[in-house]
C-alpha cells in the first residue's frame, strides 16, 4: 500500500499522520512538542515507522505548522505549508460543504470562511494570546483539573457564571473572584468557556460572516464544553471531526499527495535511516557581520551542518547550496 | 564646508531628495544615518517616550547615531501639514522638542516649521532663514529650492514605476535597484511609507512578497487624482495627509480589475492606523484585504505564516474561478 506522510509541528503539539491514497487515516501520532521539536520529528517519525507493515511505502511527506521548516530539513518533506492551507484543505476533504472552520491551537486561533471549498477570508489572533489551549491549559492547572477532563466537568453546568473575556489577566482576576464568592467550579469552567467564546469572535472572528456548516478543529477542540458554548452563542451546530486534533497534518498529507500526483515526481523524504541514526543538534549564535547583529540558528547532523536561518540577508540561508544538502543523503 | 547630518527616518522616505539638493545647491555637505539596523533599534527604544509609534522610536535612534558623526547641524524639521487643510500626525510636531529633550550633546538642531494648512508664506521664511545659514544670496535660495522639488518630482515620478521611495531614493543616488521578477499576483501594499519602505520596521514585507511572486502595487503607484476622487466618497474628510493617500488608494485599488488582493500595514500604537485601518477594511467590498500590525518583535514566523496563507488564498481562488473545479478533496 502507497501511504502519504503528514506533520504538523505546533508548539504545543507535534501531530503525524500516515493516509493512503484515498485519503483514509491509517496511523495518527499526537506528541506534546515539550519545547524541543527536533526530539518531537524523531519521535513522531520512529513511532510512525513502528505502525508501518513491509507492504506499506512512503510516496510523499508534507509539513505544517511554525517548525515546517525544521521538519522540512529533518524529514525532506515535498510540500511546506502554512498552517491555514492546511487546516482548510483537510476540512473541506472531510465536509466538502464546510463554510466555516473554527481552529483553536496551542498559541493561536484562527477563522477560515471557505466558498465553494476555497478559502475567501481568514483571519488569525493578533498580539493578544488570550482565548487560547495555553490559557486554558494555565487556568485548568490553577483549579487542579485535568485538562483532558476540563470539558466534561464544563457541561455539568447549570448556571454558568459571567466571567469578563476580554483579556486573559482579567479573566482570571473575574475567575478567583467568582471562586471566592463559592461559585461551584463547574459553573465558573462553563463560563470561563463562554469567555473565550466571546473573546474568540469579538478579536478573531470580527466582522466574519460565520455561516453552517462550521467545523471546530485543533486540540482545544476536545473540550466539550467549548463545543457547547459555541453551540449557544452562535445559536448554530458545530461539527467536531473525529480526528480535530491532528486535522492540521492530516491537510499537509493531502496537500502532499496532490503535489507528487500533479507533478508526477518522487518524494524527496530523506529516509529513515538519515532521521533515527542522526544526532541533531541546533545551537545559535550572533552573525556579527553587520550591524542588524541577527540570531542565526544552525541545525546540525553530527558534525555535518544541515540549515541555517534567522539572517535577514540570507547570507547564512544560502551558505548551504542545494548539492552540498543533497550529498547527505 | 558645512556638514548637515539628514536621520535616516520619518519623512527621509519623502523628502530626502528635495533637502539633500537643497543643502548641496548652497555648498554644504550632507551626512545621513544607515539604513535601519537592529542597533539604531535598540537605541531608539532606549531613548525614546515608550508611548510614541515606533518609526519614531528609530528616528531617535537614527538622530543618535548621526549625533557621533561631527555635525555642523543636524536637520529635524517640525513637520505639522504638508497641503492645505490637512494635517501630520500630531506626534510630528513635537519630535524635534521630544529629541531635544532626551539626547544630549546635539549638535544645532534646525527645526524650521513646515506648516501649509493655511498658507505657504511661513514656509518661504522659513527656507530663507534656512538659506541664510550658508549664504547671504537670495537667489540662490530660491533656486535651491527650486531644484530641490525638481529632485523631489522626479524621484516621485521614478516610485511611479513600482520602486518603493526607499528604492527609487538608492535609484536616484545611483544605485541601480532590480525589481523585475516572475510575477504571477498583483498585490496592494498600503502603509505609511515611513515604515512599509523601512526594511527593519516593516521585516521587509515589501521583498518578502515580491520573493512570494507578487507584483507590488502601492500608493505611489496609482493616479493621484483617483486617489483623491475616492478618498472624498468617505462622509468625513480624511484629515490626515497619509491617511486619506491610503484610504483613497485601498478604494481605488478595490475598483481595479487587475488587482487580486491587498494588505495594510498598520504599526501598532499608531492613532492614525487604528481609525484609518478600520475604515478600508470596512470599505473594502471586492478584494480580499489583510490587516498586519507590526511592532519591535523580530520574530518573523507569524508575518511569513499569514503572508504566505494570504498569498496561497489569492492563487486558490484564482484556479477555482478559472476552472470551476475544486482544486483539492
Amino acid at each position: 500500500m502507497q501511504c502519504y506522510l503528514g506533520v504538523d509541528i505546533g508548539s504545543v503539539s507535534s501531530n503525524f499522520v500516515l493516509l493512503d491514497q484515498l485519503g483514509r487515516l491509517h496511523t495518527k501520532i499526537y506528541l506534546r512538542t515539550e519545547g524541543n521539536p527536533v526530539n518531537a520529528i524523531k519521535e513522531g517519525y520512529a513511532r510512525i515507522k513502528d505502525s508501518l507493515s513491509d507492504n506499506i511505502t512512503l510516496k510523499g511527506v508534507g509539513s505544517t505548522g511554525s517548525g515546517r521548516n525544521l521538519a522540512e530539513v529533518l524529514l525532506g518533506a515535498d510540500v511546506v505549508k502554512n498552517e491555514i492551507t492546511a487546516h482548510a484543505v483537510a476540512a473541506s476533504h472531510k465536509y466538502s460543504d464546510v463554510k466555516t472552520i473554527i481552529e483553536i491551537g496551542g498559541q493561536d486561533s484562527k477563522i477560515i470562511i471557505l466558498k465553494d471549498g476555497i478559502v475567501n477570508d481568514f483571519a488569525m489572533n493578533t498580539v493578544c494570546a488570550a482565548g487560547t489551549g495555553s490559557f486554558l491549559d494555565q487556568q485548568a492547572s490553577r483549579l487542579n483539573i485535568a485538562i483532558e477532563n476540563f470539558g466534561t466537568r464544563a457541561v455539568k453546568s447549570r448556571q454558568p457564571v459571567r466571567i469578563a473575556g476580554r483579556c486573559g489577566v482579567f479573566a482570571e482576576s473575574d475567575m478567583i473572584h467568582k471562586q471566592q464568592m463559592g461559585y461551584p467550579v463547574e459553573d465558573i469552567i462553563m463560563g470561563l468557556c463562554e469567555a473565550l467564546v466571546r473573546n474568540y469572535l469579538n478579536n478573531v472572528g470580527k466582522g466574519k460572516k460565520i455561516e453552517e456548516p462550521i467545523v471546530f478543529q485543533g486540540g482545544v477542540a476536545a473540550n466539550t464544553g467549548l463545543k457547547k458554548a459555541f453551540e449557544k452563542i452562535l445559536n448554530a451546530s458545530i461539527n467536531v471531526p473525529e480526528n480535530y486534533e491532528v486535522m492540521g497534518a492530516i491537510g499537509a498529507a493531502i496537500l502532499a499527495r496532490e503535489h507528487i500526483e500533479q507533478n508526477k515526481t518522487t518524494t524527496s523524504f530523506k529516509g529513515e535511516k538519515f532521521i533515527l541514526d542522526g544526532d541533531f543538534k541546533t545551537s545559535s549564535f550572533e552573525c556579527k557581520g553587520c550591524p542588524n547583529l541577527c540570531e542565526v540558528v544552525q541545525i546540525k547532523r553530527d558534525a555535518q551542518p544541515l540549515a541555517y536561518w534567522g539572517d535577514r540577508c540570507k547570507k547564512w540561508e544560502t551558505s548551504l547550496d542545494s548539492q552540498c544538502r543533497l550529498k547527505i543523503v | 564646508m558645512k556638514r548637515v547630518g539628514i536621520p535616516h527616518g520619518l519623512f527621509y522616505y519623502y523628502y530626502y531628495p528635495l533637502w539633500k539638493t537643497f543643502f548641496n545647491s548652497l555648498g554644504a555637505e550632507v551626512v545621513t544615518s544607515p539604513a535601519t539596523n537592529r542597533l539604531i533599534v535598540d537605541a531608539g527604544i532606549q531613548k525614546a517616550v515608550d508611548e510614541t509609534c515606533l518609526p519614531i522610536k528609530v528616528y531617535f535612534g537614527h538622530v543618535f547615531q548621526l549625533c557621533q558623526q561631527n555635525l555642523d547641524y543636524i536637520f529635524i524639521p517640525r513637520l505639522v501639514s504638508i497641503e492645505a487643510k490637512s494635517y501630520i500626525c500630531p506626534k510630528f510636531m513635537g519630535v524635534p522638542d521630544m529629541i531635544k529633550a532626551t539626547i544630549p550633546g546635539l549638535p544645532p538642531v534646525i527645526d524650521i516649521v513646515i506648516d501649509l494648512s493655511k498658507t505657504d508664506k511661513l514656509l518661504k521664511k522659513d527656507i530663507f532663514q534656512l538659506g541664510r545659514l550658508f549664504t547671504r544670496d537670495n537667489k540662490a535660495i530660491r533656486n535651491a529650492y527650486k531644484k530641490g522639488l525638481q529632485e523631489y518630482y522626479f524621484c516621485r515620478a521614478l516610485a511611479g514605476q513600482g520602486y518603493t521611495m526607499s528604492e527609487a531614493i538608492q535609484v536616484w543616488e545611483g544605485t541601480s535597484q532590480d525589481i523585475t521578477g516572475e510575477y504571477d499576483l498583483n498585490l496592494g501594499l498600503l502603509g505609511h511609507g515611513y515604515s512599509l519602505y523601512d526594511e527593519n520596521i516593516s521585516m521587509n514585507i515589501v521583498n518578502k512578497v515580491r520573493a512570494m511572486g507578487c507584483r507590488v502595487h502601492l500608493p505611489e503607484t496609482c493616479d493621484r487624482k483617483s486617489i483623491e476622487a475616492e478618498a472624498a466618497t468617505i462622509p468625513k474628510r480624511v484629515f490626515w495627509t497619509l491617511g486619506r493617500k491610503m484610504v483613497g488608494s485601498a478604494l481605488h485599488m478595490d475598483k481595479r480589475k487587475d488587482i487580486d488582493g491587498m494588505i495594510y500595514v498598520a504599526c501598532f500604537g499608531c492613532g492614525p492606523d487604528s481609525l484609518i485601518g478600520e475604515i478600508i477594511e470596512r470599505k473594502i467590498k471586492n478584494k480580499p484585504f489583510m490587516l498586519i500590525t507590526i511592532d519591535e518583535h523580530t520574530g518573523e514566523g507569524g508575518l511569513v505564516t499569514r503572508l504566505e496563507a494570504f498569498c496561497d488564498m489569492l492563487r486558490r481562488r484564482r484556479a477555482s474561478s478559472e476552472n470551476n473545479i475544486s482544486s483539492h478533496g
